[in-house]
């Protein structure tokens, strides 16, 4: 079915690409470093919440209340006067000051404490005070000496720790293989056309079922290869978690390159310019960026877009791919999203052997 | 024996400043090309050589008449025509990234044989540049890889539109003496040009081309004796140049 002059001139692809140092780099750099920044901001922990405590009272449960909040890995606490701790907290060193009052005891009901924040520094309060509040109540608990009605015990099951990382692979592996894709069909065409190289092939017996098929070939093997560069980096060195079955991810994988191979022919028959295949390809890629899943989940979009965002072809590819790498969905598990890819290759296919007539791409 | 017959060839595109209506680019054109010989095209810009060209080369769709190259007629049986024939574009750019051997391998491949690049460097005198990347190579290099390319399937017939256009006079004379033992060797050769002394010292035959018609067809010799406008007292005088422009006048063209 394949024939040699398909393998040859798919072979010149590759080398072509490959000896391309610039555009390899580029199409590795972005979702590399993404990976790498989010990892990074993801593994950390949260930083401590600089806290300030002017202790007034000398009772026991003053002192106490301050050990709970020392201990506290949430927070980072600096005692000192009022005076001194208000010019911190103005200087933004510290989020917020404490002031327990003097009289501070367990016998006291309505006792106040008074917290000074800085209104840039808000949005952290709605997390702080129900913190705080906790612990005062456990204090009040001890002195009281009551037990709480309702504890939770929590059991961590560690079927998978789902991180932000987790869910994000799969997602740019579907861009970038986009992104490569509609390049490798698209923009590709429709360079050599400006070149003439288009033309000098149409007069040489070659048919354009084989000039289509080594294009698909040479630029199927350039997603495999970068995608699982991009996958071996983020398990190996990120410590990303994919549970699903590798064949049936590759499978999604290779159906989409498909899709998006398909589009870009459409691309490259339709722009006759570098600059009109690069306009028109942003408006195919653009949206699909952020409305087909690949950095958030599409659930948390308006509900204005979601039925829309359902549908792109990105969004059944991504989506696809997420719930085998992250779920360990079968494939029978994502039968939506096949479906999906499957209306988006006819669509391509029917759209793409309409638009791409040798004579007229090549002149 | 003539290799090529064309009958009354023509060729319809729609004007480029008002869409709706159409001009003849080329109009009614018949060519007998012998086998063997060097046969030139000249005309003005626009005159419709390059269209010609393309319609026997199967690039452009032919609108009217007929053309047939070594018994195979273009409309009909292209890909048979493709096989036999050798084509030079005015435009020689190349896949980046792959030396000129890898090239001449790729087209080679396209004809589905396996060639010797080495030879076909070494016919065009570019043995030294094989592992260039031809985005490195001057001028008149360039022009003598594309026929290097052009010359992978032996063909019987080679097409070279323009070969000499922005050569230096150095380069122009070496590709001069490139197609001559081409030719020497057999090869039917059809160039167009627009240098009268390429046409006048080359060509065996050539035909003048205006407004998508051939206004005369034959040997520089007798062209210049029927047309060269000559002055009453002076002997047999002119070039292809004066015939050129007494056929074609002054004016400028685009």
């Amino acid at each position: 079915m394949i024939s040699k002059l398909q393998i040859h001139l798919a072979k010149d692809f590759l080398k072509i690409f490959l000896r391309d140092r610039q555009s390899i780099f580029f199409s590795l750099f972005f979702p590399v470093i993404f990976m790498t920044v989010f990892g990074f901001m993801s593994n950390g922990e949260q930083d401590p919440i600089r806290i300030g405590i002017v202790n007034q009272s000398n009772s026991v449960a003053a002192s106490d209340f301050v050990e709970e909040l020392i201990e506290s890995p949430v927070f980072d606490v600096t005692a000192g006067l009022e005076e001194r701790l208000r010019e911190e907290l103005e200087a933004g060193e510290l989020t917020m000051v404490l002031v327990l009052p003097e009289v501070f005891s367990g016998t006291n009901v309505g006792t106040e404490l008074r917290l000074l924040v800085d209104a840039a520094q808000v949005q952290q309060l709605g997390f702080i005070v129900p913190l705080l509040e906790q612990t005062l109540i456990d204090i009040e608990r001890e002195f009281r000496d009551t037990e709480p009605m309702f504890t939770l015990a929590i059991e961590d099951v560690q079927a998978r720790s789902q991180s932000y990382l987790d869910f994000l692979l799969p997602g740019l592996m579907a861009f970038t293989l986009m992104q490569l894709s509609i390049a490798g069909s698209g923009f590709n065409i429709v360079e050599f056309r400006r070149k003439g190289i288009l033309k000098r092939l149409f007069v040489t017996p070659i048919q354009p079922k084989d000039f289509i098929a080594s294009i698909v070939l040479a630029r199927m093997s350039i997603v495999l290869i970068q995608l699982s560069v991009l996958m071996a980096f983020a398990v190996f060195v990120l410590d990303v978690n994919i549970i699903g079955n590798i064949a049936s991810f590759y499978l999604v994988v290779i159906l989409g390159t498909f899709i998006f191979l398909n589009l870009g022919f459409c691309l490259g028959s339709i722009a006759k310019t570098q600059q009109a295949v690069m306009a028109v390809g942003n408006i195919v890629i653009f949206p699909q960026i952020f409305l087909s899943g690949v950095f958030y989940p599409i659930e948390s979009m308006p509900a204005l877009i979601q039925p829309i965002a359902y549908v792109l072809p990105l969004s059944f590819v991504s989506t696809g791919m997420r719930d085998i790498a992250n779920e360990g969905a079968s494939l029978l598990a994502i039968v939506p999203s096949l479906i999906g890819i499957t209306v988006w290759l006819v669509i391509g296919f029917v759209l793409a052997t309409r638009l791409f007539v040798w004579k007229e791409v090549a002149n | 024996m003539s290799i090529i017959e064309v009958e009354n060839l023509a060729k319809q595109y729609p004007l480029p400043d008002n869409k709706s209506e159409t001009f003849f680019a080329v109009d009614g054109v018949s060519l007998q090309i012998e086998k063997g010989e060097i046969f030139g095209i000249l005309g003005p810009n626009g005159a419709g050589k390059t269209t010609t060209l393309e319609m026997l080369e199967g690039l452009v769709d032919i609108d009217d008449g007929k053309a047939v190259i070594d018994g195979i007629n273009v409309q009909t049986d292209p890909f048979k025509v493709k096989e036999m024939i050798g084509v030079q574009l005015q435009a020689n750019e190349y896949f980046d990234n792959l030396s000129l051997v890898e090239l001449l391998d790729l087209f080679g491949a396209l004809y589905n044989r396996v060639i010797n690049p080495e030879d076909l460097l070494g016919k065009v005198h570019l043995v030294e540049k094989a592992k260039a990347k031809p985005a490195n190579l001057s001028g008149g290099q360039k022009q003598r890889f594309s026929i290097a390319c052009a010359l992978v399937n032996e063909p019987k017939v080679l097409f070279l539109d323009e070969p000499t256009t922005g050569l230096d006079p150095q380069a122009k004379r070496n590709l001069w003496d490139l197609v001559l033992e081409l030719n020497d060797a057999g090869m039917t050769i059809v160039l167009t040009t627009h240098n009268m002394e390429e046409a006048e010292s080359l060509c065996n035959r050539i035909a003048i081309m205006d407004h998508g018609k051939i206004v005369a067809q034959d040997t520089p010799q007798s062209l210049i004796m029927k047309h060269a406008p000559e002055p009453p007292e002076a002997p047999l005088h002119g070039n292809i140049e004066d015939v050129f422009l007494a056929l074609t006048g002054h004016a400028l063209r685009d």
